[in-house]
């Protein structure tokens, strides 16, 4: 019932900003497919660099559009309009507003990918996007989504969300194996760039699209990082002193 | 009926409240008073769940309130001293959410929404974004939200101040009935005309302690009935008496301005944090 509730408050907020919600989340996108995809045309690990690099950036869509739909706005309302100590004193139990949080923002970041996906019907690419696609789009968002939550209650001010995208979201958002593959990194650091979740998302939807098997493995990783990142968010919330 | 049972807050080594007892019966209207600092946000964050308590305990019909206890939570109502509403939310939507929230069907919610707005005269502006309310809007509209759930315990942090005088009025005539009906209302407020006029009963709160709990007349009785009011071209001063004899006789012997009147909450309040100001 809970879930529903910010569900509800989810739907509202995309309502009355249904373009402005949709025209960020394409430009990005859009320009990363037009300038490395069409633009510099080159081929890149056997096939169109293109076909490469459109999953990546589905992924990174993904990512961007639940982080976003979820961690500013939960910050602002935490810190600065205190609509969030109206959620505390209810009786809505708080694990629900959690859940509702982390499913709001998938929702909102498998809309974006799939405005990504619809954009890019016309040129013909030939990749393919089926159920699972949809599914590891919905873990990766959640995945997404739950660091936004975490973020946002851990922030101490209101820059502190756009400074975490600048040294944590955009860093991953190059580095994952979306533009290039991850395997090309050096040792080490490519050890830990492929367990980050963009990666292993990445990964998953360019086998998909490649018509190739995808390791499972992936989708571990990521439920991983969704109940630690969960389980974060569930103690802030039961256990913090001062909200 | 609302126990608070020794309850401490303390912030590091500052403790904002301290060893806090106190009982407010069911149906009772409660007025906590003091300075700015003194603690009464405090309390009512941690009846409100929003701050643990790091010490004690707070029972709501014997039952001990949690974060995690919701039926407990279901019965309570908040009006924070900050106006805590999306900004970018209708008034509508507002009180839905908080429907919503609460559990409230959809029918109740429409119809309680409705009766509440028209009241408080929020209806026409119902499809107004908050943003664009004024600040005595806003507060009318916490309390027609915290009203919207038929709460048992309504707790109000200042919840007249950027008010008119006549919304202040409405909102008293509001609470007073409210309050006939059982409901029991815990109140903070920096006018203390509300208090005396609103509260069977006040406490007031200095340094995070609660230094007297009493009916407003019994601490009116206390303090004197009848007060004069000496002014000098430096300061305003007032002094207080039990019967009104020796006040007239205190006033004639008097020269320059000065006056006589009935005590109030407010002298009562002065006394108290003067006294404190001065051992300070």
């Amino acid at each position: 019932m809970g879930i529903l509730t910010v569900l509800w408050e989810k739907w509202a907020e995309f309502k009355r900003d249904f373009y402005k919600i949709t025209l960020a989340a394409m430009i990005a996108p859009l320009m990363y497919i037009l300038v490395f995809g069409m633009g510099i045309q080159t081929i890149s690990h056997g096939q169109s660099y293109l076909n490469f690099l459109i999953p990546g950036v589905v992924a990174l869509t993904t990512m961007n559009g639940s982080f976003n739909a979820i961690a500013q706005n939960l910050n602002v309302q935490r810190l600065y309009e205190k609509a969030f100590d109206q959620v505390m004193i209810s009786p809505t139990p708080l694990w629900q507003f959690i859940v509702g949080q982390i499913i709001g923002g998938s929702l909102r970041g498998i809309y974006a990918g799939c405005i990504i996906i619809l954009l890019i019907l016309p040129i013909g690419t030939n990749l393919c996007f089926n159920g699972w696609t949809f599914l590891i789009m919905f873990l990766n968002g959640a995945v997404f989504s739950t660091l936004g939550v975490v973020v946002s209650f851990y922030a101490k001010s209101h820059t502190d969300v756009p400074r975490f995208s600048n040294y944590v979201i955009m860093p991953m958002a190059y580095l994952c194996n979306t533009f290039f593959s991850s395997d090309s990194m050096p040792g080490g650091l490519r050890e830990v760039i492929q367990y980050l979740p963009l990666s292993q998302a990445s990964s998953m939807i360019r086998s998909i699209a490649n018509r190739e098997i995808f390791s499972y493995t992936g989708m571990l990783v990521l439920a991983g990082y969704l109940i630690i990142l969960a389980g974060i968010a569930f103690c802030f919330l039961y256990k913090k002193k001062n909200l | 009926m609302i126990e608070l049972k020794n309850l401490t807050k303390k912030y590091d080594e500052f403790t904002a409240v301290d060893n806090l007892t106190l009982t407010i019966e069911t149906g009772g209207f409660f007025g906590l008073l003091g300075p700015n600092g003194a603690g009464k946000s405090t309390t009512i964050g941690m009846l409100s769940t929003l701050y643990l308590p790091t010490k004690g305990e707070i029972l709501i019909d014997g039952e001990r309130l949690t974060r995690k206890n919701t039926a407990l939570k279901r019965k309570i109502s908040v009006v924070t001293q900050e106006y805590s509403m999306r900004q970018d939310m209708t008034i509508e939507e507002i009180m839905e959410y908080q429907g919503r929230l609460y559990f409230v069907p959809k029918k109740v919610i429409k119809e309680k929404s409705q009766e509440l707005l028209e009241f408080c005269g929020l209806i026409n502006y119902r499809r107004r974004t908050v943003r664009k309310l004024s600040g005595g809007m806003k507060r009318k509209l916490m309390v027609c939200r915290a009203l919207l759930t038929e709460p048992d315990i309504l707790l109000l942090d200042e919840p007249t101040a950027g008010m008119d005088a006549l919304a202040r009025r409405q909102m008293w005539n509001l609470l007073k009935k409210l309050n006939r009906n059982n409901l029991t209302i815990l109140l903070t407020t920096h006018y203390m005309e509300e208090a005396e006029i609103l509260c069977d009963r006040v406490g007031l709160m200095y340094g995070g302690k609660l230094e007297e709990v009493d009916t407003p007349k019994a601490m009116i009785d206390r303090l004197g009935a009848y007060a004069v009011d000496q002014v000098t071209e430096e300061e305003m001063r007032s002094c207080f008496f039990p019967r009104k004899e020796d006040a007239i006789r205190f006033l004639s012997g008097l020269s320059g301005d000065a006056g006589l009147r009935s005590t109030t909450l407010e002298d009562v309040f002065l006394e108290k944090v003067g006294k404190h100001l001065a051992n300070q």
